[in-house]
């Protein structure tokens, strides 16, 4: 039974725990997005923001709750959660790049398994993006040759290489040094003008304020506060929010 | 005192009777064929334990707590218990209910021992490379699997494609001290007959009643062996290494 919605994500009553509910990680969040919508998470650390975004592909499992893709219950048993995640790219702080392939490797890898994109076909789209991000000459390099922004920048062509309906960004950016953080956030802003749909966990306050459509503020595993960037960071309602845009900003 | 006592220890030996070789020219050929039984046994014996390691691996790191603790059980048990006693157990045991053809291979092993000989080996060495095996994978970063998941690849996929051929690196040096260490531990197959160095050994010491010798030849074909093989592995480990910084 799929009703239709205007969401192509849809969090409901979110619940995750550790050490059988010891620990509270995420205390009945709802969420939703819609198409083209580009949404910040922030928050201070510890607050869920990260366990939120890795629940929406399942790689947290949700302890209760339903989540929704394009209408189609993930958390549900009965559906093949593959076929859809291949509709989710998500970037890692971290990169994950597959360091004993080469940078074209990496990104035909799901592609040409998946039976998505014929061998040819993957090496013409993977070499158009990494000319877009300016990485076209790193093509038949090694991961390990690369800088932090590089990697990254890689990290989001292998995402967008599968051409996703949502990226999924968990903190892209904090494990760069500084002088490479704008290359990644350019490209990021890029996509976002593109219209395409954006989840970013982020502590970059300038980046949220100017590309978000929407900021989500959460703390100790809810979202607090959801509202325009401006509202947001000017006008926050709540106390708690007013307290971290004050220490951040 | 202390000298006469450190004398009486030699009484009976001359420091040549460690050196005596002179059984060499006519039993040269017995020792090669040992040296070639001890290399044919120790390398089919690991490799045979590749594959049921790999399934140890997989199974020890599976979510289901019974298929977890089958394999941890076998795992237990060949590290816990001596090796002499695993291969007397098959070869008594296990073997007298289980016909093994006779015929020679390479015209010196004997197949009737050499076959629950290498059954015992790779059964005890499976043990030990599935531990290998796991802490390979395991070494393998978290993040890999969950790119590869998060791109729409199986599990399976990801196992195959992203996660292995990172362990398989990883695994390579400790796989290869696993066959050194399987050079030497095979030298209790003696015990049941099998011609390897040892065996050899005991038989020219008790036929010539050269007591030493044959077996100083045994030690210094086993160093030979294993230790320019172990410093190869070490240079290539290195290199490894260094490779790998990212």
């Amino acid at each position: 039974m799929e009703t239709r919605t205007d969401y192509i994500i849809q969090v409901k009553d979110l619940v995750k725990t550790y050490n059988h509910g010891a620990v509270v990680a995420l205390n009945h969040c709802s969420l939703d997005v819609k198409k083209g919508q580009v949404i910040a998470i922030i928050g201070p650390s510890g607050s869920g923001k990260s366990t939120m975004l890795r629940s929406l592909n399942l790689l947290e499992e949700p302890t209760s709750g339903e989540i929704y893709f394009n209408d189609v219950e993930l958390t549900s048993k009965k559906i093949d959660l593959n076929l859809h995640r291949q509709k989710m790219g998500m970037v890692f702080q971290h990169f994950n790049l597959f360091p004993h392939k080469t940078v074209l490797e990496n990104i035909t890898l799901a592609p040409v398994t998946l039976k998505i994109q014929t061998e040819e076909e993957a090496k013409g789209v993977a070499l158009q993006l990494l000319d877009r991000v300016g990485l076209l000459d790193k093509a038949d390099e090694y991961p390990n040759m690369l800088s932090g922004g590089q990697k990254q920048r890689i990290a989001i062509v292998r995402a967008l290489a599968m051409e996703p309906e949502v990226m999924l960004f968990d903190e892209p950016t904090s494990a760069l040094d500084p002088e490479m953080v704008g290359e990644v956030l350019d490209v990021m802003k890029e996509l976002a003008q593109e219209g395409m749909t954006m989840i970013v966990v982020t502590h970059e306050m300038g980046f949220a304020r100017e590309v978000a459509d929407e900021i989500i503020f959460m703390a100790d595993g809810e979202i607090v506060e959801r509202g325009m960037a401006e509202d947001i960071f000017a006008h926050p309602k709540m106390q708690r929010t007013k307290n971290f845009i004050d220490k951040v900003l | 005192m202390f000298w006469e006592w450190w004398q009486s220890l030699f009484v009976d030996m001359t420091a040549s009777s460690f050196f005596n070789f002179s059984f060499l020219p006519k039993y040269g050929e017995a020792v090669i064929q040992g040296v070639v039984y001890t290399l044919i046994l120790s390398v089919v014996s690991v490799l045979m334990a590749v594959l049921p390691a790999f399934l140890l691996a997989t199974m020890r790191l599976s979510k289901n707590n019974i298929i977890r603790s089958i394999s941890g059980a076998y795992i237990a048990v060949f590290r816990s218990t001596p090796l002499l006693v695993q291969l007397m157990l098959i070869y008594y045991g296990v073997f007298s209910w289980i016909p093994v053809p006779n015929f020679l291979i390479l015209g010196f092993i004997d197949a009737s021992r050499f076959i629950p000989g290498v059954v015992a080996l790779s059964l005890n060495s499976s043990a030990y490379v599935a531990e290998i095996f796991r802490a390979g994978i395991l070494a393998v970063d978290h993040g890999q699997m969950e790119a590869a998941r998060s791109l729409g690849l199986s599990q399976g996929q990801a196992m195959k494609l992203v996660i292995l051929p990172q362990a398989i690196k990883n695994v390579l040096p400790a796989l290869a001290n696993e066959m050194i260490t399987m050079i030497k531990e095979s030298s209790v197959c003696m015990v049941l007959g099998m011609s390897e160095i040892m065996f050899t050994a005991q038989t020219i010491a008790g036929s010539t009643m050269i007591s030493i010798g044959p077996y100083m030849i045994a030690a210094f074909i086993y160093f030979l062996i294993t230790y320019p093989t172990s410093k190869v592995i070490e240079n290539v480990e290195r290199r490894m290494r260094r490779g790998d910084k990212n």
